[in-house]
């Protein structure tokens, strides 16, 4: 029963991270269309703005986290400038090209600002346990999974409940009444990958800790965000969040239950499975939550 | 002989009725118009003919042989051809690729049988200039003769026209009755024809099928129904821009 | 006609004419990238003519190299007799899984390929007694023909040339074959080809079984000429670039194939004056490349030869703007 309540904490923690993971995605996505295939670079670069802020800059936590997340803002808005707006009437597969090339570029920038060896990226509750139901848990995958619910209820009052988060959700729907009603649409997309960008980076710096910061950690996290965005419903936001966790359960649980070997194949396996069955995912209709 | 016989066809999308226990029957030759106003359910009938949509409930048979499961491209091979609204080719094949494509559902051609099958549709058509341009250079006119001549290109037995009037000039309308008055002089087959423009509906029906909100309210000769009370009010009244110019 | 038999004779000089002109350290990369282009050349069948974004390619490059590599060093087969089971094998299992799969289309076709590749890379990573792990198979030996064993990069380079030039061939036939024009109408409009008498899923699972027939033989060079390979020689990374090859080189065109497998096979070398940076600018050209020449270079230079052609004298008024060829 200890065993399973800390399996159970590590494996939220990990598919919180991947749920942001996935919101970022999703969000650009829904809003511009773009099957963003460095998706995980922008987790990468969110763990090593952390690393620069935190370790390389010596800044104290709160400062450093929020100049890292205003780092992955700036980053977001030139990704639109120098990637979205090229490519934006290209094909799909022009697109994943792209984007993968892009990252890329992005991986081997980080390889050569901070090298191969990888870094531990320090946690606010470093080393701290606690004890819940007689099993012992770190207070960093607690943290973890409070700070998710946090930014995915501010997610959801940014989109239901502020001005530019209507409009958004008006251009996610059709861009061309958006764009009719006097929406400014070409700001609301870039909003939307700076938005996409911070939800990356937020991942980021809580994964750091986590696993170590290296910059290779990027495919792995992109491979399970489009699981989890797959399994959820693509373009859904609440399907990103309930993949997300279900694939970090899976992981988690999987190497424990069942094959550590196997584990990813597990996540992967039922993505296949629900393309073929049901290829719009868990929300079936992602129509009215898009960001 | 009957060639293509529709019984009891219904589609139900929701709560929405397109088609009501429709029953069609098209003779080995005969040259039928389908018509009706916008909404009456003609594309969606013609769209259940071909396999596109499955129907709720009915059958349908080709020449004698039940069809009613059968995929779109099996029911072509048995014989049935059809033409889109908006005229649809290959846009990465020339036009001389595009109709070859549609002489290849006759099987056991040689490459060389299907080039000169598809040059010589070509020529009847008036089209033999054509034959190596791009899709992309066309004119709206000859994209959709291009695109009868691909349907015709598989030898049909039955022809399913859906509105190839529309967008056309008066000059390119006259050429298209032209073609069509002659396709069937040449080819032995039925043709279906949905139109919105009444002149030629009229000029070229033997037979004229009348839908409205899903269901057949009248068949007969051109006249017999122009002369039908319920056509008049369903149908012309509906929409006297209809009324036969 | 007679532009592809130039261009066939002037693959074949230039490629002989490499094979007794470079470096031992050269002619290995050309390997690579003849390998690469019968690769591609198979991609082009799914991407280029039937329009399937398939991020799984290397997976059924990796399954063909395996079941050579298993059949040679475990049941002692000779290297030819096991290119058999290993391209029918791949051949065989592209229609089981495309039958279900190529229902997909778009991103979604793309993410399900891709979470394939990935499951083809735990499996021969893990399937230990089978597939050795990480730790790959090695020994596989290498082909003979005649009796010469086929050993060195310039003897091997000899036979690459010609497996591509062979299913060049071969594909130019099926490009311009009824099945060949089948795959594109179904690329372009689906519907519409059911209305032709197309069986579209045949159509699809077809172009599908003969891209990875393709892959297989790519794969068994490739066990057969560096005689050793592991999961990562075929992880998704590769699918990527031979996806990425097409699209530079020109998609829907087998010399784009060709031209792409071999200008991202020594880009990177090329870029290697860089220094340590030459993978970022790599990434950042490759941007450059999809943002300028939308239809790679094979495009490019159609383009040229069709506005040349515009100025000269009779101008055929008919000559299109569609950019593919």
């Amino acid at each position: 029963m200890a065993d399973l309540i800390q399996l159970l904490t590590n494996g939220l923690a990990l598919g919180s991270v991947y749920a942001l993971a996935a919101i970022g995605f999703v969000i650009v996505y829904s809003a511009t269309g773009v099957v963003n295939f460095a998706a995980g670079q922008f987790v990468m670069l969110g763990t090593f703005a952390g690393v620069a802020m935190l370790l390389n800059a010596g800044l104290p936590m709160p400062v450093g986290y929020a100049a890292a997340l205003i780092a992955m803002a700036l980053f977001g808005a030139l990704f639109y400038l120098v990637v979205y707006l090229p490519l934006r009437t290209s094909p799909v597969v022009t697109v994943i090209i792209g984007t993968v090339a892009i990252g890329i570029t992005l991986q081997n920038a980080a390889l050569l600002t901070f090298g191969s060896w990888p870094f531990r990226l320090p946690s606010p509750f470093e080393g701290m346990m606690i004890e819940v139901a007689g099993a012992v848990v770190s207070v960093h995958a607690l943290a973890v999974v409070a700070t998710t619910a946090v930014m995915i209820f501010l997610l959801w009052l940014l989109l239901h409940r502020t001005a530019i988060g209507i409009a958004m959700r008006a251009v996610a729907q059709d861009v061309k009444a958006a764009r009719l009603m006097g929406l400014r649409v070409q700001w609301l997309l870039a909003f939307s990958w700076i938005l996409g960008a911070v939800l990356a980076g937020v991942a980021g710096l809580m994964l750091g800790p986590m696993w170590f910061a290296d910059v290779n950690m990027g495919d792995p996290i992109a491979l399970k965000a489009f699981a989890a965005t797959v399994i959820g419903g693509f373009g859904s936001l609440p399907g990103a969040i309930a993949g997300g966790l279900f694939v970090g359960l899976a992981e988690v649980l999987g190497a424990s239950y069942i094959s550590s070997a196997y584990k990813d194949l597990i996540a992967f396996g039922i993505m296949i499975l629900f393309l073929l069955v049901r290829p719009q995912g868990i929300f079936g209709e992602p129509i009215q939550d898009r960001g | 002989m009957t060639i293509l016989r529709a019984q009891g066809v219904t589609k139900r999308y929701g709560g929405l009725l397109a088609l009501s226990e429709v029953d069609v029957a098209i003779e080995e030759n005969e040259f039928v118009a389908l018509i009706g106003p916008n909404g009456a359910g003609k594309s969606t009938l013609l769209n259940v003919l071909t396999g596109l949509t499955p129907p709720t409930a009915g059958t349908i048979e080709l020449g004698g042989r039940s069809i009613t499961k059968a995929s779109t491209h099996a029911r072509i091979r048995a014989g049935l051809g059809r033409t889109f609204q908006h005229g649809r080719l290959f846009d990465r094949l020339s036009v001389l690729e595009n109709v070859m494509v549609g002489a290849a559902n006759r099987p056991g051609r040689s490459e060389a049988q299907l080039e000169s099958a598809a040059r010589t549709s070509l020529e009847r058509m008036g089209l033999g200039h054509l034959a190596p341009s791009r899709i992309s250079s066309l004119s709206y006119g000859n994209r959709r003769m291009v695109e009868l001549t691909r349907a015709l290109a598989g030898e049909p037995r039955i022809l399913l026209l859906d509105e190839p009037a529309a967008g056309l000039n008066s000059g390119e309308v006259e050429d298209l009755m032209t073609r069509l008055r002659a396709i069937r002089s040449e080819h032995r087959l039925a043709v279906v024809l949905i139109e919105h423009n009444m002149g030629m509906v009229m000029r070229l029906a033997e037979r004229i099928v009348v839908l409205n909100f899903g269901r057949k309210i009248a068949e007969g000769t051109p006249a017999a129904v122009q002369a039908d009370p319920a056509v008049l009010e369903a149908y012309l009244g509906a929409g006297s821009s209809y009324a036969a110019d | 006609m007679a532009l592809r038999v130039l261009a066939l004779a002037a693959y074949l000089a230039i490629g002989l004419a490499l094979s007794v002109s470079v470096s031992e350290y050269t002619l290995r990369l050309l390997n690579l990238a003849t390998i690469s282009a019968v690769a591609v050349i198979g991609l082009n069948f799914a991407f280029g003519y039937a329009g399937l974004i398939s991020l799984g390619h290397a997976a059924f490059m990796g399954l063909g190299a395996y079941i050579l590599a298993i059949l040679t060093t475990q049941a002692g087969w000779s290297p030819w007799l096991a290119t058999l089971p290993a391209i029918l094998g791949t051949g065989l299992a592209a229609v089981v899984i495309g039958v279900p799969l190529l229902r997909l289309k778009g991103h979604y076709l793309a993410l399900a390929t891709l979470g394939l590749n990935v499951s083809f890379g735990i499996v021969a990573a893990n399937w230990i007694e089978l597939t050795g792990g990480t730790n790959g198979i090695a020994k596989i030996p290498g082909l003979s023909l005649f009796g010469h064993a086929i050993e060195g990069e310039r003897p091997f380079l000899w036979l690459s040339l010609a497996v591509v030039a062979v299913l060049a061939v071969l594909a130019s036939f099926i490009q311009r074959s009824r099945y060949g024009r089948a795959m594109m109408a179904v690329r372009d409009d689906e519907t519409a080809a059911s209305m032709t008498g197309i069986n579209v899923t045949a159509t699809k699972v077809s172009a599908f079984a003969l891209s990875a027939i393709y892959a297989a033989i790519a794969g068994c060079l490739f066990a057969t000429h560096v005689h050793f390979i592991s999961p990562d020689d075929f992880n998704f990374a590769h699918s990527i670039t031979f996806l990425s090859m097409l699209i530079v080189g020109g998609e829907g065109t087998i010399a784009g194939a060709i031209i792409g497998a071999a200008l991202l096979t020594f880009l990177p070398e090329w870029l290697r004056v860089l220094g340590e940076s030459y993978l970022a600018f790599f990434g950042l050209m490759m941007l450059a490349i999809l943002i300028f020449m939308p239809t790679g270079i094979v495009g490019l230079l159609s383009r040229f030869r069709r506005s040349a052609k515009r100025e000269a004298p009779p101008a055929p008024a008919s000559s299109g703007e569609g950019a593919r060829t």
